[in-house]
């Protein structure tokens, strides 16, 4: 892949790809980051890219990966010199709920949408990422098995288990 | 709740409508752009390190002097590779001697050999892939001055791509670079001699096999070759302006190894090399530490045994946001945000900070009671919950 197709993969996957570091990181300011990490790592990769062979899953892959290691870092950071948590918590508040909400969307209530961004969030990694990568990048099990590395029945079991794990929050929870 | 209905909240709740600002991507666009030129230069960077290994290699070169072309085999000679030179004189060795011009230069590719243990020289991928191709080539220049001695600063400024090409693979993927390969070069009489090595590529006899040359860089551009993907054909473009030319390798057929060339590309496709994997499996393994220890608190077992002293009362900052524990010289200050749920008593999973210097390994980690006081406290990591040693050693500063 050249660097005029990579440019046309911002236009084509942009909105997905910042919409998945979104979820990730939960911060704007983080999201930028690794949004732009994320496509120029794809620069020096891009050797291994192929227009036809779902560059959105290899560019989400790299964006899991670079995660990761902010998170490895920063916890080496925090033991060195600790500082600010990283505030995951925060992340995912209602901020990120469109205003405008369509008379479909409204249905759901904000309070409810809020609690499964919440309960998303303070999943396992090994659960929220193929949960992220299926409901949010909307991927397919083919695509987060090979983005992850990992066997297509894992990433079955990880969504099933993950949507268990919401929907017995959501029930003990719910008003 | 019904299965779809769930499915559908999902979808819809955790669909992101955070998008990125138009300045944003069009800074991204303009960093990808500079990338473009960042790269071409940190890839001439890297030529002048296979050149420093080149000069080493020359320095052993006795500068007495040759009237004609050297042989193969005296050029692996001149570079100190005797078992080579041996190999180039062998039956399984391939005497070409064509020569053809391009550009300002006149090229002769004067021979190859391939197989296993033939240089004096090991290169580390041998060990994976055991058998190499080798080859000579001289370029002079076609006005007839000579080329510049590895001494001179000249030496090395027209660089050249010398690399065999399989026919039906794409060659900005399937090169000497991408094939372990590297070479040696000297200049004796105002001849440039380059010897080649890469893994071996007679095993893609039946494929075909080019060896391209081209000159401005050293390495693979489309601006010098065209690739057909329908017919897997290579040729050299006419309106390169420096040199660009192709040699047919004369391989015999009968060596072609058809299972093992698919492995061997397969190889090549793999998408990480096995560092890359152990860096991943590295972060995985550190993750998941990370997530053990976490579990562990969350269900309330012992990580360790806690510094009695050590639990404080954490203070608050100005803002009120951020708590600050402090225990001897030890002082942190974190976000309060999220740290507990609401009404959550006990100890959180949230904050931890660790420390340990290889021996021992320390957790910072908080609780609150049911009066809403929030302390701190060091444990004492039991061994069972160190960190494996690859990771943090790593770290380590």
């Amino acid at each position: 892949m050249d660097i005029d197709e990579l440019i046309e993969l911002v236009q084509l996957h942009g909105k997905s790809i910042y919409g998945f570091c979104y979820k990730l990181t939960g911060t704007k300011e983080e999201t930028d980051d690794l949004y732009q990490e994320t496509f120029l790592k794809a620069v020096e990769l891009r050797h291994k890219m192929d227009g036809e062979r779902n560059p959105k899953a290899f560019l989400i892959a790299i964006a899991v990966r670079l995660h990761k290691n902010h998170r490895r870092k920063h916890a080496w950071r925090q033991r060195i010199a600790p500082t600010v948590v990283l505030d995951e918590a925060a992340a995912n508040k209602p901020a990120s709920i469109s205003k405008e909400a369509t008379p479909e969307e409204a249905v759901l209530s904000l309070e409810l949408r809020t609690m499964i961004q919440d309960a998303a969030h303070h999943l396992d990694d090994k659960l929220k990422l193929p949960l992220y990568m299926f409901y949010t990048a909307d991927m397919t099990v083919e695509e987060i098995a090979s983005a992850l590395r990992i066997p297509q029945g894992t990433v079955k079991s990880r969504l099933y288990k993950a949507r268990q794990t919401m929907r017995s929050i959501l029930e003990v929870d719910s008003p | 709740m019904k299965d779809m209905d769930f499915e559908h909240l999902l979808r819809k709740s955790l669909a992101s409508e955070a998008e990125p600002e138009d300045e944003l991507n069009q800074m991204l666009i303009d960093q990808i752009k500079e990338r473009r030129q960042l790269k071409t230069r940190y890839r001439k960077r890297l030529s002048v390190g296979l050149l420093a290994i080149v000069f080493l290699l020359v320095l052993s070169v006795s500068a007495y002097a040759a009237v004609q072309h050297f042989s193969a085999k005296q050029v692996a000679e001149h570079l100190s590779d005797q078992l080579l030179a041996e190999a180039f004189e062998s039956k399984n060795a391939v005497q070409i001697n064509q020569s053809k011009t391009s550009g300002d230069y006149h090229f002769t590719l004067h021979g190859l050999v391939s197989g296993a243990g033939l240089s004096e020289f090991k290169f580390s991928s041998e060990e994976i892939y055991p058998d190499r191709t080798y080859a000579v080539v001289s370029i002079t220049r076609q006005d007839g001055k000579p080329m510049p001695p590895t001494t001179d600063p000249e030496y090395g400024k027209d660089s050249f791509f010398i690399s065999p090409l399989i026919k039906g693979q794409k060659p900005w993927q399937v090169n000497i670079l991408s094939m372990n390969g590297g070479y040696s070069e000297t200049v004796i009489d105002g001849i440039m001699y380059r010897l080649i090595a890469c893994d071996d590529v007679e095993i893609f006899a039946d494929q075909g096999v080019y060896l391209a040359i081209s000159s401005g860089s050293s390495f693979y551009s489309n601006d010098a070759f065209v690739y057909d993907e329908n017919t897997g054909e290579i040729q050299a473009r006419e309106d390169y302006p420096g040199a660009s030319l192709l040699f047919d390798l004369p391989f015999d057929v009968t060596k072609a190894d058809h299972e093992k060339a698919e492995a061997y590309l397969k190889s090549l496709a793999a998408p990480t090399s096995a560092e890359e994997d152990s860096a991943e499996a590295g972060e995985d393994e550190w993750v998941n530490w990370m997530d053990n220890i976490r579990a562990k608190i969350r269900d309330g077992e012992t990580i360790g045994e806690t510094i009695a002293e050590s639990v404080k009362e954490v203070t608050y900052d100005d803002s009120g946001k951020n708590l600050i524990y402090t225990y001897g010289e030890r002082r942190a200050t974190m976000s309060f945000e999220g740290m507990f749920e609401d009404g959550q008593i006990g100890f959180t999973d949230r904050g931890i900070s660790f420390s340990g210097d290889g021996k021992t390994y320390e957790a910072l980690i908080f609780h609150r009671d049911e009066h809403g006081i929030v302390t701190g406290r060091i444990i004492i990591l039991d061994d069972q919950y160190f960190p494996s040693e690859a990771e943090p050693a790593k770290e380590k500063r």
